[in-house]
């Protein structure tokens, strides 16, 4: 009950800002530009592909379209746009006079953490839900193929987005400033995870142009191994939208963990801390 | 039956990072809080009054010591649904209306909506703020939003209540209608513990006080108790016959101010009946007479300067 009224005060929080209206105001804006882009354009190559193949071909037309949509640019620019609108909610509750109020209430500082992050990942699912969501009828009833594996792409977007926002929520807890907590985490994990999800691929490729040091490429193994893996994440939905097998679930299992540790170091941290 | 117990309560700030250095914002602070009074908490800035309140409501901890509220230790969570706070300061979100605000901050203290229902107008009526209630609180003044703070704090029906400066920024008729909110409160038995720098009104409506300086608890009772100079009788009368002031001077150890004031040490109630028989055997008359007594300002002054 009071954490219910915890996530619906975060809920309250996004609308009265607008932050809720800035989200579906530019993924109406996103769908509308991708009514006209499909109308014009793709639709007639995938129905060129349909006159001169088989269903087949437009099943594999669609996925492989489908699988553009989610692929890692607009991976990046989804997850990235919703922890800077995000990232202000957990620097904003510690404001002095709104954190007094609120720890003085009977609400565990264990729940008021997992109350932001449950709010903050919800309002992520809802949104995606609305922007993909869309995006999947447009094509299927532009198509008539109507491939429901592409939905799962929300909940591995939202996957991705919870575990990058479990450290946003562990250095606002420390810092008190979004900017700063957005500054580190934009730094720290998209470059790296990218460089370090290349880094993996070539040691597993044969062809290596490159030769690393025992040294180098064991450093390189471990912060790959402990770090979020936004990128392989994000290779594994697009396995689930072409309805191709998964082989690793490593990347899905690590993450969980990096997310459990930065959630437990929250909550450690916010049960200690003097307001 | 005590409601808070404070038992050699400290609180040490790490000071500037590295030096090791230690800031005592509280040192070994003890006294207890009865079930139904009005406690006043008094000191100058930096005294540590608010680390105090924080400690006790679980929002900043003890370094060592302990306190007990309820008799439960204050880290419990459950304790805060028998207690009702109103910060210093406080930021209520300002895209919320006062009901809404209401609405929140009882849900947050384990209230349902129906219960919400029947008490917020209650409680905003009770401040003056039922006619302000779905407005948005950036139109609030500061002294709105104190009552509306107010009234937040006293939502769940709390048998505890907190309030630092709660009329900061209230004009004289608001401030005596929350002192009068606040004696109707401990008319119904609710224990109400005051953090303000006004003590004229700590001294108006308080049973009890503690004064803190630099972290150390330099003075704790009742407000009487505080503010009284000993057996000190001022009587104020009609014109003393030269015989009477002689008799006041000697026999009773007076001193004089004037032809129709005196004032007297006396220990018991009866000397004090012993002389009134004797001015009115000697036909004066007697217009008053007080026992003196400081008031708390000078009191707290002098009891600081004292410290520093």
């Amino acid at each position: 009950m009071v954490l219910y009224a915890f996530i619906k005060g975060v809920f309250r929080e996004a609308f009265a800002k607008r932050i809720l209206l800035t989200i579906f105001g530019f993924f109406s804006v996103l769908i509308l530009l991708f009514v006209f882009g499909i109308t014009n354009s793709t639709v007639e190559g995938l129905q060129l592909m349909l006159e001169s193949g088989s269903a087949g071909g437009l099943k594999e037309a669609v996925l492989t379209f489908e699988s553009y949509i989610v692929s890692g640019i607009p991976m990046f620019m989804l997850v990235a746009s919703m922890l800077i609108i995000t990232s202000s909610f957990v620097p904003d509750m510690l404001k002095k006079g709104h954190i007094d109020l609120l720890l003085s209430k009977p609400i565990s500082r264990t729940k008021i953490v997992f109350g932001h992050f449950i709010a903050a990942t919800l309002l992520v699912l809802f949104s995606f839900t609305f922007l993909l969501g869309s995006i999947w009828i447009l094509i299927s009833a532009k198509t008539g193929y109507w491939n429901v594996s592409f939905l799962y792409s929300i909940v591995w977007f939202t996957f991705i987005f919870a575990v990058l926002y479990s450290s946003v929520m562990l250095i606002g807890l420390l810092s008190r400033s979004n900017i700063l907590s957005l500054i580190i985490n934009m730094l720290m994990f998209f470059p790296t995870t990218f460089l370090l999800y290349l880094a993996n691929t070539y040691f597993q490729s044969d062809q290596k142009g490159i030769v690393f040091g025992p040294v180098a490429e064991s450093l390189l193994k471990f912060f790959y191994n402990i770090l979020p893996k936004a990128w392989d994440v994000q290779d594994i939905s697009v396995l689930y939208v072409t309805q191709s097998p998964i082989t690793n679930n490593m990347p899905i299992i690590s993450s969980v963990l990096f997310m459990c540790v930065m959630l437990s170091l929250s909550i450690w941290y916010f049960n200690k801390k003097d307001y | 039956m005590s409601v808070i117990e404070i038992n050699s309560l400290t609180k040490h700030y790490s000071g500037k990072k590295f030096s090791g250095d230690k800031i005592k914002a509280l040192e070994k602070v003890s006294f207890n809080v009865g079930n139904g009074e009005i406690f006043g908490l008094l000191g100058p800035n930096g005294a540590g009054k608010t680390t105090l309140v924080k400690i006790l409501l679980g929002i900043t901890f003890a370094t060592e010591g302990n306190a007990m509220i309820f008799d439960k230790p204050v880290t419990n969570v459950n304790v805060k649904r028998r207690v009702g706070y109103l910060p210093e300061n406080h930021k209520f979100p300002n895209y919320l209306t006062g009901e809404q605000v209401i609405d929140y901050f009882g849900k947050l203290s384990g209230l349902r909506k129906s219960d919400l229902d029947k008490t917020t107008y209650k409680y905003l009526k009770m401040v003056g703020m039922d006619e302000w209630g779905t407005t948005k609180i950036k139109k609030y003044s500061k002294g709105m939003l104190q009552r509306l703070g107010l009234a937040q704090a006293m939502i769940s029906n709390p048998d505890l209540i907190f309030l630092d400066e709660p009329t900061d920024g209230v004009d004289p008729i608001g401030r005596k209608e929350i002192r009068d909110v606040l004696l109707d409160l401990k008319s119904q038995g609710k224990t109400i513990f005051l953090n303000s720098h006004l003590l004229s009104e700590i001294e108006l409506i308080c049973d009890k006080v503690a004064i803190l300086n630099k972290g150390e608890l330099i003075k704790v009772g009742s407000v009487d108790d505080i503010t009284s100079t000993g057996n000190k009788y001022i009587f104020t009368t009609s014109d003393l016959k030269e015989d009477v002031m002689n008799k006041v001077l000697m026999e009773y150890k007076g001193t004089l101010h004037g032809k129709n004031e005196f004032e007297c040490n006396i220990n018991t109630v009866e000397e004090v009946n012993k002389i009134i028989d004797y001015l009115r055997s000697s036909n004066v008359l007697i217009h008053g007479f007080n026992k003196e007594k400081n008031s708390l300002e000078s009191m707290f002054i002098n009891l600081i300067e004292q410290k520093n």
